[in-house]
């Protein structure tokens, strides 16, 4: 009961010194259970592309290079014997006026974009909506609830590419089935009208998606396509979505590696946080551990003073930093928070036990240093040194 | 546990401090009776300290003989030294070196962990060594909590508690007042005259030598005199 005590008391003699190796401790380890999720979610959202056999067809030297729309037809009369269906997407981007947030809006042909996006447009209402009003926009849930968006209302976005102009739209859904929660459809065809008034080139896509029959199909046209325009002044690259999404998410931010890398930074921050923190304490007790050992006691007691008080700060601050997001994000309204092209962060309690044993070894590595200085440590040395 | 005698033949010790090499012990020889209470003087650098800390097998010597009782320390391994000291020596020392987050009670209950010992025998002596310094009543205390003179006494109840055959003290009233100093060296000397405890003081006050029944003056590493105190008659020694 007296070690007990002794370890305990120990922890809190230097309260404020605990608190801030604590969230020293503590928010690496937050960061590192966010970052996990947030990867998660990515892996989920490329997960889900995977299974939708679907084909991205871009520029061959950059999906900045717009492509011919007429490149539509020609995909579809690859192989008769092979039905595929073809949607052009032309990227508009925009923002609500006097907002700062940019979007991310796609203008997709009218005829084809419920079936190359089945997961869309579920409802009958809203698919007849679609297919009747050109000036209908599927908003994602994410984005829907950001601007406080519902079906029926009337939206103006502004283009941040060619034609630039305001453009009214009309929400016929805000998708809240779907995996990616922040991108905007509007017709093709009602923005190619708005470019054709503007002035500007008709007759271009950013890029196509083809929705197959099967996996042979997408085997099939993901080299067919390319191959058919090969020769041609605009090459295609055809992948596969998750390929192509995951190409995309390492152009627009590369998160699941910097995520990684920081991660990884901030547990080392950690780490060097907490061992300082265990040499102050030791240099703080050389007097008091140089008495232990004269009074008869071994290596054994002051290792584990040592190694108890950092191992108890790390693992009780790295378990408060992982719990506490994951609690948040599970009871708290916290839960509806998205991140784009991901519909929720989802904190594992797995990732929480991993990240509390990457705090329990921040704490043995961070008393490595006072420990072996302990195991050296000789009184008659240590009473010199502070007489 | 019986007192014991303290013999020291041809001590040498050196320190190096870099290239600099520090003679702190050059040839001492001397014995101490089990039971006396002998107080140690002389100048800094004089080898009083680091006499203390051989006796105490805290240190060990370049070359010489240290017996302490049946004990030969300097043959004695670092492991077995440890295990030695945790029976045979109690040590205070100037700045008492307490345990800030112990009580009092449980700062003299520490080198009882050492022991295989029930906690209500660990608990009954811990009561009677602060019995003894006259702390009963300050036992749940904590040592910022006690004055210095109280906080050398609770320090005096942790060397005495393990029922040693030696105690050292380095410097015991180096840090109190005249008046709280005077209580300290009665009670070293009644734990001397009393408990029959051999008694190694090291002290730089003439007035707390005086409560030895030798006074040693080193000087350079060598004994320069060895005086007999006739105000204390050495007291013959005794068992517990």
């Amino acid at each position: 009961m007296l070690i007990l005590s002794y370890l305990h008391r120990n922890i809190w003699r230097n309260p404020l010194r605990v608190l801030m190796t604590g969230l020293a401790v503590g928010l690496p380890i937050t960061i590192f259970v966010l970052s996990v999720a947030v990867v998660d979610g990515i892996n989920r959202f490329l997960d889900n592309s995977a299974r939708q056999l679907r084909l991205a067809i871009t520029h061959k030297s950059s999906i900045v290079y717009p492509l011919p729309a007429g490149y539509r037809g020609k995909i579809e009369a690859l192989d008769h014997s092979r039905p595929i269906t073809v949607c052009a997407m032309r990227w508009i981007g925009g923002k609500v006026e006097d907002k700062p947030q940019p979007l991310s809006t796609l203008a997709a042909d009218p005829d084809t974009f419920p079936a190359t996006f089945p997961e869309y447009l579920t409802d009958p209402a809203e698919r007849a909506a679609w297919e009747r009003d050109r000036q209908a926009i599927v908003v994602g849930r994410g984005t829907a609830a950001q601007f406080g968006w519902r079906v029926g209302d009337r939206i103006t976005i502004r283009a941040s590419v060619p034609p630039y102009s305001a453009i009214p739209f009309h929400v016929v859904s805000t998708a809240q089935d779907v995996v990616d929660p922040v991108t905007l459809f509007c017709r093709g065809d009602y923005l190619e009208e708005e470019i054709k008034r503007q002035g500007y080139p008709e007759g271009l896509v950013s890029f196509f998606f083809a929705k197959c029959r099967s996996s042979d199909d997408l085997e099939f046209y993901r080299t067919a396509i390319d191959a058919h325009f090969a020769n041609t002044p605009d090459p295609t690259l055809t992948q596969d979505e998750k390929a192509f999404m995951s190409q995309f998410i390492a152009q627009q931010f590369d998160l699941p590696r910097n995520l990684t890398i920081l991660s990884a930074l901030t547990v080392v921050v950690a780490i060097i946080a907490a061992a300082n923190t265990m040499s102050m304490n030791f240099r703080d007790r050389l007097a008091e551990y140089a008495a232990l050992k004269a009074l008869g006691f071994g290596r054994a007691l002051v290792f584990a003073l040592i190694q108890f008080e950092s191992l108890a700060i790390c693992v009780s601050a790295g378990a408060l930093g992982a719990l506490g997001p994951w609690y948040a994000f599970t009871y708290t309204p916290l839960r509806r928070f998205t991140v784009p092209l991901i519909q929720s962060l989802d904190v594992r309690l797995a990732v929480c036990a991993q990240a509390v044993g990457i705090a329990a070894a921040v704490g043995l590595i961070a008393a490595a240093w006072p420990v072996w200085l302990a195991a050296r440590l000789r009184p008659v040395v240590a009473f010199r040194a502070l007489e | 546990m019986s007192a014991a005698d303290i013999e020291l033949v041809d001590l040498h010790k050196h320190y190096r401090k870099g290239r600099i090499d520090i003679p702190a012990l050059d040839g001492l020889s001397l014995t101490i009776d089990a039971g006396s209470f002998v107080a140690i003087m002389g100048p800094s650098g004089s080898g009083k300290s680091t006499l203390l800390h051989l006796i105490g097998g805290l240190d060990s010597a370049d070359s010489g003989i240290i017996r302490v009782g049946e004990y030969r320390l300097d043959r004695m391994s670092e492991r077995q030294l440890t295990a030695w000291r945790s029976r045979h020596v109690g040590f205070i020392f100037q700045m008492y070196h307490l345990v800030p987050v112990l009580t009092a009670a449980q700062n003299v209950e520490l080198p009882l962990l050492l022991f295989r010992m029930p906690a209500r025998e660990r608990r009954k002596r811990v009561a009677t060594a602060l019995e003894v310094v006259g702390l009963a009543d300050r036992m749940d205390h904590r040592p910022n909590q006690l004055s210095g003179g109280q906080e050398q006494r609770v320090a005096i109840a942790r060397a005495i508690v393990t029922d040693p055959d030696v105690i050292l003290a380095d410097e015991p009233t180096g840090d109190l007042d005249a008046r709280t100093s005077q209580e300290i060296l009665q009670l070293l000397s009644l734990l001397n005259a009393e408990f029959g405890k051999t008694i190694v003081m090291v002290t730089h006050d003439p007035r707390a030598a005086a409560f030895g029944q030798r006074i040693l003056h080193l000087d350079k590493g060598v004994l320069d005199r060895d005086e007999r105190n006739p105000a204390r008659p050495a007291a013959a020694a005794h068992a517990h």
